[in-house]
């Protein structure tokens, strides 16, 4: 699986404002919704479900990287956004360390075969050091998409 | 001195496979023990303490893997292990289920 087959190239965000979980998830999901992949009165049941999983363990995987996520019936694809806060995020991650990029994956409850190829490509691409700290130095959404179309194509790693 | 050294071999029999809860529950039982342990699948080998390296493999289920401990502590966190796989991460518990499924 490529990041172009469930990252959404309207929703990636490079300048998060959130300062905290919620605000960037919410920040997040909002984004989905301005680029038409969710839909309005599923925003607020997509949120909770995302942080209802957080309370499970934090997605903070380690190495400034979170993949919050949730299985929601009103999605029939996996859909998914890329975004970056500069500054980080406090996200009670694995490894103590604040969340400088986020991954965030919307997938269709009977689908798990698809969230876990998008978490294998995701982890994999960011095993190669430069394109995980290229993407956490991007200043716009552009320069994350053409980063994410250079792993597409197996430009790193 | 040699250390001492162990392996075990596993089977992933959760649906869902080592998705990343899963792998976030691995690493923090590795990262609790003294021993240094790698994940091994189709003869490549990952850090068993980085969430990332674990998901990295995509590791499905009725797909076979298995971990590798050096040092004092391999036997103890080998058996833990183990039992974190034949428990299938917990998911049964009908909390996990619900968060991991809502609606």
């Amino acid at each position: 699986m490529k990041f172009a087959d469930f990252v959404s190239p309207e929703a990636i965000r490079a300048q998060l404002t959130a300062t905290d979980k919620e605000g960037a998830i919410r920040e997040m999901v909002q984004a989905l919704l301005d680029a038409g992949r969710i839909r309005a009165d599923e925003l607020e049941s997509i949120v909770k479900a995302i942080l209802k999983r957080e309370e499970l363990g934090s997605t903070g995987i380690g190495r400034g990287v979170a993949v919050p996520h949730t299985k929601h019936p009103s999605v029939d694809r996996l859909v998914g956004t890329v975004a970056v806060s500069s500054p980080g995020v406090d996200f009670a991650s694995l490894d103590g360390e604040t969340v400088q990029l986020f991954f965030l994956l919307i997938s269709p409850p009977d689908c798990p075969g698809d969230h876990l190829r998008a978490l294998e490509n995701i982890s994999r691409q960011l095993r190669d050091d430069t394109f995980c700290r290229f993407l956490k130095q991007a200043k716009s959404a552009e320069e994350i998409q053409q980063l994410l179309d250079e792993a597409d194509n197996n430009q790193f790693g | 001195m040699c250390e001492p050294k162990a392996t075990r071999t596993v089977n992933v029999t959760n649906s869902a496979g080592i998705h990343a809860r899963a792998a976030t529950l691995i690493a923090e039982l590795v990262r609790r023990s003294d021993a240094r342990v790698s994940l091994i699948k189709d003869r490549e080998r990952v850090d068993a303490t980085e969430v990332l390296q674990i998901l990295s493999l995509g590791t499905r289920c009725g797909e076979q893997i298995s971990f590798e401990a050096t040092g004092s502590d391999a036997q103890r966190v080998l058996d833990a292990l183990v039992q974190l796989f034949a428990d299938n991460f917990g998911e049964d518990q009908k909390r996990i289920q619900e968060a991991e499924s809502p609606q």
